[in-house]
């Protein structure tokens, strides 16, 4: 019995999804063009601010590096 | 006062440089943020032209933007970005010698911003306003935000400027300034493409 009330829950839940998965830009266009550009401005968007924080952290290494050598170079004795 | 700190003598941390002056590092947390601004208003504007009926864009009746006229006016805003590439190494060697190519560089700024104010002013004549179409609105909020941009950055490079003069310029603070023009400059091309071509 009561796994009957929890398969019918669940039934009733997965029901609902179709609605969330239409509301989606990304997965149903009528236009394969807008379809495209919403992916791709999607992925733009999601991957740039990762690249920009990755690119500052490496350069800020780099420099770090940089400004480690000068300061080892200028205290060894030769 | 015990032995022990009476015969040691006081030692003194050593001044840290910073890896990256203060003022470059504000600029490019600034940067990154225009840098997202800029690019949600590319994708929407990517989207809105995906959308376009018949996928006729410009949509009809609209007048076409000048591309060669653009074009050329570009030129000088990327040579400017060069010219302050050249002011940078010049300070370095003798900051005496940087205030002719900073002076050129921001005559071709201002040349950029000019001649995009007499382009808006004949788009203007010609029917292309905010409220005539989605094309329009999005063509004066992008260049539009670009110009405000470029005419904040040409005050900072003209207080660069003054600053050079004095002989109070700071090498970070041309870094400063210099990156936030070298952002306004590689920041078109972009539009340029999406928004002209």
């Amino acid at each position: 019995m009561r796994a009957a009330f929890v398969l019918a829950l669940t039934l009733a839940l997965v029901a609902l999804l179709p609605e969330a998965a239409w509301a989606c830009p990304v997965c149903f266009d009528s236009s394969d063009e807008n379809r495209q550009a919403f992916i791709a401005t999607t992925v733009f968007l999601s991957l740039l601010p990762l690249g920009m924080v990755a690119g500052a952290g490496l350069y800020v290494r780099k420099r770090a590096r940089d400004l480690s050598d000068e300061a080892s170079n200028s205290e060894s004795p030769d | 006062m015990s032995a022990e700190s009476a015969t040691l003598p006081a030692k003194r941390p050593a001044k840290r440089e910073p890896v990256i002056p203060n003022g470059v590092l504000g600029m490019m947390i600034f940067i990154f943020t225009e840098i997202m601004f800029f690019s949600g208003l590319i994708s929407a504007h990517t989207i809105v032209k995906s959308q376009a009926a018949g996928q006729m864009w410009p949509p009809y009746g609209q007048p076409r933007l000048p591309i060669e006229e653009t074009a050329l006016n570009s030129l000088a805003l990327l040579v400017s970005g060069m010219v302050l590439v050249f002011t940078w190494f010049a300070f370095k060697r003798d900051p005496g010698q940087a205030r002719i190519p900073l002076l050129l560089s921001i005559i071709l700024g201002s040349i950029f911003v000019g001649f995009q104010g007499a382009e808006w002013a004949a788009l203007l004549a010609d029917g292309l306003t905010m409220q005539s179409s989605s094309y329009g609105g999005f063509f004066y909020l992008i260049v539009g935000t670009h110009a405000i941009h470029a005419v904040g950055a040409l005050i900072a490079l003209l207080w660069t400027y003054d600053k050079l003069n004095k002989d109070e310029l700071r090498s970070s603070q041309l870094a400063t300034v210099s990156a936030f023009w070298y952002f306004v400059v590689l920041v078109w091309p972009i539009l340029y493409w999406q928004v002209y071509l």
